[in-house]
């Protein structure tokens, strides 16, 4: 007898991996939160009615918005660093350097768009 | 200093699942995580189970998680880690017993790469060795330092989710031989590691390199590897 394998979410979560490993949850809810915008997309222009308002209510919504918007600007930026590296091997020695260019490029970008749509949602 | 240890426990003959037990000991901040342990099993529990062997970080018997991290117990250090301590087996790996996890499935995946030298040509007209510069001795210098602890492999999100990944483990290995100017199975290597299972699990976590007691840069060996499949170039 022995114990399973199996390695849960939330303990894989707790897994103390650093900077890499952070953004590559994030990249994965990056994913995760594309897939589920065009989900709700498709399944709205389909079923159309009050169904089909409703859920474009959903990823109408400002916070929506924002949540997708770092979802695919993360994902972006995330995987151009991973596309980098693997093309270019040597330069994965400066991981924590990339991860650092990775972060200044995003948080401005995000944090302009946060800024637009938080002003259109108040109606500025 | 006194410091709390808090160590995964499970006896497959008494227990449907595990638990932690909690000790508190007088340490040394120089102490290892290794001591600690070995004073439990010698004064507070003798059915406290782990593996260890050499003890100075060269065998890589005694990998397992501490404070939420892998890590070789006989290289981590009290004042590393700080005076609360957890210590948990390895992920991904059957629970053996307490700290000691099932190896079989990360051996297995070892040997689909090829793990020996393949050189099937006749010998040099000396008879005697097969010479390389040292140029072609760095090329793979780094990836010759493992010692199979699993500390990457179970490190490793693909390999939690699925066993039948080579893990990094092995992926290093195959690097090892692939870049070895004097093997001659690179381009066969390079067809396993090309495979499902193979090169193509690697997300770039990282775990793995950070992870390594033996400072080995995994991800960056993984990255050739790739590179190696695409271009075909070694």
């Amino acid at each position: 007898m022995s114990l399973k394998r199996n390695v849960s979410l939330a303990t894989g979560l707790r897994y103390k991996g650093q900077g890499p490993y952070l953004t590559f949850i994030l990249h994965r809810i990056g994913g995760l939160g594309m897939g589920i915008f065009v989900a709700v997309h498709i399944l709205a222009s389909f079923v159309g009615g009050s169904v089909g308002g409703f859920l474009n209510a959903i990823y109408t919504n400002w916070a929506f918005q924002i949540f997708i918007f770092f979802c695919a600007l993360f994902h972006a930026i995330n995987g151009l660093r991973i596309t980098i590296s693997d093309l270019f091997p040597k330069l994965i020695e400066y991981q924590r350097e990339a991860i650092w260019v990775e972060w200044a490029v995003f948080l401005p970008i995000f944090g302009i768009a946060v800024f637009v749509i938080v002003r259109s949602a108040l109606g500025g | 200093m006194q410091v709390t240890l808090k160590i995964f426990r499970y006896n497959p003959e008494t227990d449907k699942s595990f638990h932690y037990e909690t000790y508190t000991l007088e340490a040394e901040e120089t102490d290892r995580i290794l001591d600690l342990l070995e004073k439990v099993k010698g004064y507070n529990d003798g059915t406290l189970s782990f593996r260890r062997s050499c003890a100075h970080g060269v065998c890589g018997s005694d990998a397992m998680r501490i404070n939420g991290r892998n890590m070789l117990a006989c290289k981590a250090l009290v004042r590393d880690v700080g005076d609360k301590i957890t210590v948990e087996p390895l992920l991904g790996l059957k629970v053996v017993k307490d700290l000691i996890v099932d190896m079989e499935p990360f051996f297995d995946n070892y040997k689909k790469i090829l793990p020996y030298f393949i050189n099937d040509s006749p010998l040099p007209a000396d008879g005697k060795e097969r010479l390389q510069s040292p140029e072609e001795r760095a090329r793979f210098d780094e990836t010759t330092k493992c010692i199979l602890c699993a500390a990457c492999t179970t490190s490793c999100p693909s390999f939690w989710a699925s066993d039948q990944y080579y893990g990094p483990a092995a992926l290093v290995t195959a690097h090892r031989f692939i870049f070895d100017s004097r093997d001659e199975a690179a381009a066969e290597r390079l067809h396993i590691i090309a495979e499902t299972d193979g090169l193509a699990r690697c997300h770039t976590a990282y775990n793995c390199t950070l992870a390594c007691p033996r400072e080995i840069h995994i991800t960056k060996a993984i990255g050739e590897l790739k590179l190696a499949t695409i271009t075909g170039k070694i």
